[in-house]
């Protein structure tokens, strides 16, 4: 890593604001992310995390405030570029006809190709080693829709190796896996070195696998800092309006958010 | 990937190969009994006759090329817009083209009823241009690709009813004339219209797989493509333009053959596979051969009469949708 890649973030976003029919979704959203940073945003459904989402990947370009991505206002860039440096896990949209795995991460290829180029012979070891970190080698000839939800993400992050990016972007990387596959998704994200921002709904995994936190509620940042700052019981307690404690995991010592169920009278929050 | 351009290359050259013999198989098919030797010494030689020659070069080759390119643009246009709009019950035929394609040549045979020759097919082409001028300026208000294709449909019941309309009150041999050309037909053809419909549907086809990785894309959604930098609006409304330019200019000259668009796809993806690239050069040589094939049953299968050919594309491609409906039900069940 380079000095002036540690001093000059990789994206920045400076006052951003977006509504819709006079709604307004996000409200002065500013953060920067430097390289090698996990950043997760965090907060209750409706919060606005997607849309920050896609205002950053330019599919929302409606909004007020600016967006820069190194040194480019991400708005100048064109899509391929944009495509070329940043790569993205969507949630799953199955495809209607029948893709196999490896169609779907020869996909990465497409923002470094011109028309009727071939795959060369760089691109099938770029793959190869794709498949290989996924562990999805022995799966590359199935179809798409015959994977398990872990295994399809697992497919698209594949692809998002293969494109290349200098940040990879997770829309709820672990909706509808099974606790196994959340931290397997989870650990692969972690295990590539790369700059990362996710939505991510659950907290435990949100602060055991990224290295700063976002909280976003109502389209404000309500807090953004390192994690145990962020997950601060009251300000839970206030965002989610549940009862929020921190336990401690007794085996690897972790802090764990903990939220009671709602009852007819709230508990105040309380720290263990 | 050696594996799949290997695949690729041998699977193109079967299909070539295969079409090569549906043309030449073809050729023997028809009123005139010319038999193989006499169709050989005409193709290599000399004709016998002039009659022979007349037969074999004005009517059976301009007929059975006609077919093949026919049947290649309308699969390809089929298969192109069930993968740019991610409906595999897309049609070019959904859009409107065939009604508008219709109502001119109704106000052609209505308004030229001395000399249809040139001006039916003339209007026709006009007519499909101005349905699909009008589902292009829907476009612009169109948030959903389903919308685009529900604004197709309205269209082309609209186009249907001003047709009607002016067949109702029109004059009944305008009525028949434009009834028996929207049932299709490759009676009439010639080897300038081959060179027309080939060059529009070959032209088409090259720069469909010049964007098969960016349709790709598509599969997995719209922003799922924008992230990998397509341009996802501008790609559809060239998808659009092509398939409207290759189904205007068949329609115009061959009149409505329907079910070609939908069926060959399906055939292709479950063979094949649903790559764009390899969807397209299987819809492109099955569907040239099926609709040879096609025309081979118009002509020959009741002696003296020709059959409209859209007529047999139709019950082909009914029969063809039930089973699989059917089987569908069959493996879920």
């Amino acid at each position: 890593m380079s000095l002036s890649a540690t001093i000059q973030p990789l994206l920045s976003v400076n006052d951003l604001h977006w509504s819709v029919a006079n709604k307004a979704i996000l409200k002065q959203i500013s953060f920067a992310i430097r390289s090698g940073e996990i950043v997760g945003i965090i907060g209750p459904n409706g919060a606005g995390k997607t849309s920050l989402l896609r205002c950053i990947l330019q599919y929302i370009t409606d909004y007020q405030g600016s967006i820069y991505f190194n040194t480019s206002n991400i708005n100048t860039l064109s899509r391929q570029f944009i495509a070329q440096h940043i790569a993205v896990v969507n949630q799953i949209n199955d495809p209607v006809f029948k893709l196999t795995v490896i169609d779907v991460i020869r996909m990465g290829l497409l923002p470094y190709k011109t028309f009727f180029a071939s795959v060369t012979k760089e691109d099938t070891q770029t793959i190869a080693q794709a498949l290989e970190k996924t562990g999805l080698t022995h799966l590359q000839h199935e179809e798409f829709t015959h994977l398990s939800g872990g295994e399809q993400q697992r497919a698209l992050i594949a692809r998002a190796l293969v494109q290349k990016a200098d940040l990879l972007i997770l829309d709820e990387p672990t909706n509808h896996l099974d606790v196994y596959y959340q931290h397997q998704i989870l650990q692969l994200v972690k295990s590539l070195n790369l700059t990362v921002l996710m939505t991510i709904h659950d907290l435990n995994l949100a602060n055991e696998y990224c290295s700063r936190l976002m909280l976003l509620d109502q389209g404000k940042i309500i807090a953004d800092g390192d994690n145990e700052t962020v997950l601060q019981a009251n300000q839970l307690t206030t965002v989610f309006g549940l009862p929020c404690q921190h336990l401690t995991e007794p085996t690897t010592g972790l802090k764990k958010v903990y939220f009671t169920a709602l009852n007819a009278n709230r508990v105040s929050c309380d720290e263990t | 990937m050696k594996h799949n351009i290997f695949t690729m290359t041998s699977l193109t050259i079967v299909l070539f190969s295969l079409s090569l013999v549906s043309i030449a198989l073809a050729l023997s098919f028809g009123a005139a009994n010319i038999s193989p030797s006499q169709l050989l010494q005409c193709l290599v030689n000399q004709c016998d006759s002039a009659l022979t020659e007349t037969i074999v070069w004005q009517i059976r080759i301009p007929r059975i090329l006609v077919g093949f390119a026919a049947g290649a643009g309308l699969a390809s246009a089929g298969a192109i817009l069930q993968n740019t709009t991610r409906n595999p019950l897309a049609d070019p035929y959904l859009f409107g083209i065939v009604s508008g394609a219709g109502l001119g040549a109704t106000i052609a045979s209505i308004v030229f009823a001395e000399n249809l020759t040139f001006s039916l097919p003339f209007a026709a082409f006009l007519g499909a241009l101005f349905a699909i001028s009008l589902v292009f300026l829907l476009a612009k208000y169109v948030q959903r690709i389903e919308q685009l294709l529900l604004a197709g449909v309205a269209i082309s019941f609209m186009l249907g009813a001003v047709t009607q309309f002016m067949l109702y009150i029109g004059d009944p041999l305008a009525s028949n004339r434009v009834l028996f050309w929207l049932m299709g037909s490759l009676a009439n053809v010639e080897m300038s219209q081959f060179y027309l419909i080939f060059s529009v549907v070959s032209g088409a086809i090259i720069i469909i797989l010049a964007f098969h990785q960016h349709i790709d894309a598509l599969a997995l959604g719209d922003e799922n493509a924008m992230s990998l930098g397509v341009n996802v609006n501008k790609l559809r409304l060239l998808m659009l333009a092509l398939c409207a330019a290759i189904t205007a200019v068949i329609v115009a000259y061959c009149g409505g053959i329907a079910f070609v668009g939908l069926m060959i796809p399906h055939i292709v993806r479950h063979y094949i596979g649903s790559s764009t690239f390899k969807l397209i050069i299987g819809a492109s040589f099955i569907g040239g051969c099926f609709l040879i094939w096609v025309d081979v049953i118009a002509r020959s299968a009741i002696t003296n009469l020709e059959l409209p050919i859209g007529i047999i594309t139709s019950i082909i491609g009914s029969v063809f949708f039930l089973l699989i409906m059917i089987q569908g039900n069959r493996s879920h069940g």
